[in-house]
């Protein structure tokens, strides 16, 4: 059944939203907006199906997700589930006016190179090493931060609460500030850790198309960080539908208990035998490489 | 030269002497017109404010300084009193210790709260006013003019003004800036038309709040707060509704009881979803029941916490009284020398002319008996007339300036009039 989704089908689904985030400009209709977000949400799923059934069915001497053509429809992918995020957030703006041509520019640029063959072995493990490795940086950088947010909003709010003088001793942001950080330190997070993981996945698919050692599935530090990544999204999920979840103490809570999973991840990843560290030692000594496509596209 | 001034304060009078002592700003012009037409040859800054009611004197011309007694006989007369009922309440200051005083005054240091800075302002009117009567002087204007130089530097040198001690104030900067990061997207909600709302909403508005909503039971009384305020008046039946989408609270009514129980702030907390709101309850007794301070995301502020707020930072303004004492102390000093080395300008001044005059004379004289002399010799003789006179007067020069900057060397000052002749 996946090979029937074509890349026209999110196309289109990510054009009519297009046009529909435009018709706002001009005129009110009742039902646009769950037209809007059932659209995104349509092209947001095929395209999402379409990159996991080219990930998974590779052509012999292909290697999953690594050409020119996959990067631009992987690129396509991140800003579209940009865009959805957004517009659940905050479903009265228009950003899809600005996200959502940049997405069709991307897949319109992927289309013509759809022929192109993938990168060689080495360079592309060391691409999709190095999106793992980055994103994964950022987003524990950005849970930790979170963390900070959280405990600063706890202490502050107990101040407050009991009456403490704010001027004496420890000075801290205020309330409001500290909440918001909070806030966009839970998505920035969730959202990096997840393309982190995705990245790791894809990772792991190059590496076993190539008969390389890959990380078992099951290995403790794939599973320990599918679980704060599991958290992260529901946390986020709470955080967007839950009204009282989005305010004070419950957010700073979500984040102190983020940076717990992220502390659980990183004491399996130094403390464990897994072969997920010894893989990434090993990455590190591959030498950088420019990235060139095996096969030139076709004029 | 006498600098004299003499008044009362809240330091050493009651409030009814003061009330009878004060005067208005019509009142003041009056007060500054007689005493210029019965003291003609003296300075005079009347400064009258709710704290304390002080006449600043100032002459070149002592003979003609008004006594003490003549100044309580003129307030006496002008407010149609006895001078015997308020004799006894007005202190005085003299020379060193008026300057001293006025710079006390004017930096909010003998304030009733230490720091306030309105004091600062109300000694600038009354100097301002005292300037277009042209009641002012050389000296007047050296005082005042030092004054609210010094009361700047108190202001930017010491910690004595960052304090806030009124109730308002401390609220809005101590505590509602812990809450909110921006005030212009709050909504501030005001229950009763009174003062202490009033003042709590006007810092609040300093702090960039506009969206106000004014909740009394008299709904005239809120529409005029309301109007003044910029902001919207609400019926009293719309209290729960207001509250729900409320970001601060502040809440000055009369009630004899609470006006919001615990009971329906539950409700309140529900269709709020849990957002955070200040509540700043500044009525006595209590607007809001004390077990709403429990409910999640209700920050509840009650006059008693602010209060303990206000008395620590007066407490820590006092704390820089020291740091403050010792600046009032320099530039008093300061001042002083200044002033004395100006009362010894004029002696120096016919001393230095007398002087021109003997050598000019002498010069005459030798140029009369030496008219062969050529012009070279001419400017050698006169440079060395000028050499030898310089001389002679660099000792008694430098010894009344080293008296002046311990006090007006008056004595010194005559010694010189009677051996050098010098007339007035």
């Amino acid at each position: 059944m996946l090979e029937s989704i074509k890349i026209t089908c999110f196309a289109l689904a990510y054009l009519i939203t297009l046009v529909l985030e435009g018709s706002r400009l001009f005129f009110r209709v009742p039902v646009r907006m769950a037209l809007i977000v059932g659209m995104a949400w349509a092209g947001l799923i095929t395209h999402t199906l379409y990159l996991t059934h080219r990930g998974m069915t590779v052509a012999e001497g292909s290697l999953p997700l690594s050409s020119w053509y996959d990067w631009y429809l992987v690129a396509a992918w991140i800003i579209a589930a940009a865009y959805v995020l957004l517009l659940t957030s905050r479903p009265e703006t228009s950003v899809g006016m600005f996200l959502l041509p940049l997405t069709l520019l991307l897949i319109g640029t992927a289309y013509p190179l759809r022929d192109t063959g993938s990168f060689q072995r080495e360079q592309a493990i060391f691409s999709w090493e190095a999106a793992h490795g980055i994103a994964l940086l950022l987003g524990t950088v950005t849970v930790t931060l979170g963390f900070a947010a959280g405990v600063m909003y706890l202490i502050q709010s107990y101040r407050l609460k009991r009456h403490l003088s704010p001027r004496q001793g420890l000075r801290l942001p205020s309330l409001e500030w500290l909440q918001r950080m909070n806030q966009q330190m839970l998505f920035h997070s969730t959202f990096l850790i997840a393309l982190g993981l995705l990245a790791g996945i894809v990772l792991n698919a190059v590496k076993r198309s190539s008969l390389e050692s890959a990380v078992p599935w099951n290995d403790s530090v794939v599973i320990s960080s599918s679980l704060l990544l599991i958290w992260l999204i529901s946390s986020s999920t709470f955080e967007l539908f839950y009204k009282p979840a989005q305010q004070g103490r419950k957010v700073a809570y979500m984040t102190v208990a983020s940076f717990g999973f992220l502390m659980l991840v990183l004491a399996i990843l130094s403390l464990s035998d897994s072969p997920h560290a010894k893989s990434q030692g090993g990455a590190s000594a591959d030498p950088p490489a420019v990235i060139t496509p095996v096969e030139e596209p076709a004029a | 030269m006498k600098l004299h001034m003499l008044g009362c304060s809240h330091h050493n009078s009651d409030v009814e002497t003061r009330e009878r002592l004060a005067f208005n700003p019509e009142q003041t012009k009056q007060a500054l017109a007689q005493f210029k037409a019965r003291f003609p040859q003296t300075e005079a800054v009347l400064l009258s404010t709710c704290n304390r009611v002080e006449i600043y004197l100032a002459t070149d011309v002592p003979d003609f300084a008004p006594s003490h007694h003549d100044v309580v006989q003129f307030l006496a007369d002008f407010h149609g009193l006895v001078p015997e009922q308020v004799f006894n309440e007005l202190f005085e200051h003299t020379g060193e210790d008026f300057v001293r005083h006025l710079f006390t005054v004017a930096a909010s240091l003998d304030s009733m709260v230490i720091g306030e800075a309105q004091i600062l302002t109300q000694v600038k009117q009354a100097y301002e006013l005292a300037t277009t009567e042209a009641s002012t002087g050389p000296l007047t204007n050296a005082a005042f003019q030092a004054a609210l130089r010094v009361a700047k530097r108190v202001t930017n040198e010491t910690a004595i003004h960052q304090k806030r001690v009124s109730i308002p104030s401390v609220a809005v900067a101590e505590y509602a800036r812990e809450f909110f990061e921006h005030f212009d997207d709050k909504r501030v909600v005001v229950l009763g038309a009174g003062e202490m709302g009033e003042e709590t909403l006007r810092y609040l508005q300093d702090e960039g709040v506009r969206d106000i909503v004014v909740i009394n039971r008299n709904l005239e009384r809120g529409e005029a707060l309301a109007e003044r305020m910029g902001g919207r008046a609400a019926p009293w039946s719309s209290l729960h509704e207001e509250l729900v989408a409320a970001d601060l609270v502040v809440s000055a009514t009369g009630a004899k009881e609470p006006i919001v129980t615990a009971a329906d702030f539950k409700q309140i907390v529900a269709k709020r979803y849990q957002r955070t709101i200040l509540i700043l309850d500044l009525a006595i007794p209590r607007d809001f029941e004390a077990a709403i301070a429990e409910l999640t995301g209700v920050y509840l502020y009650t006059i008693d916490d602010l209060s303990a707020a206000c008395e620590r930072n007066k407490e820590e303004r006092k704390q820089e009284w020291p740091k403050a004492e010792r600046l009032i102390e320099e530039e008093t000093i300061r001042f002083m020398t200044d002033l004395n080395h100006r009362a010894t300008a004029p002696t120096i001044r016919r001393l230095k002319a007398r002087a021109d005059e003997v050598k000019n004379d002498e010069l005459m004289r030798l140029w009369n008996k030496l008219n062969t002399a050529d012009e070279r010799t001419r400017v050698e003789v006169t440079k060395a007339f000028e050499r030898l006179v310089n001389k002679l007067l660099h000792p008694p020069l430098e010894s009344l300036r080293d008296e002046a900057s311990r006090g007006t060397p008056h004595g010194l000052l005559e010694a010189l009039k009677r051996l050098f002749n010098l007339r007035e």
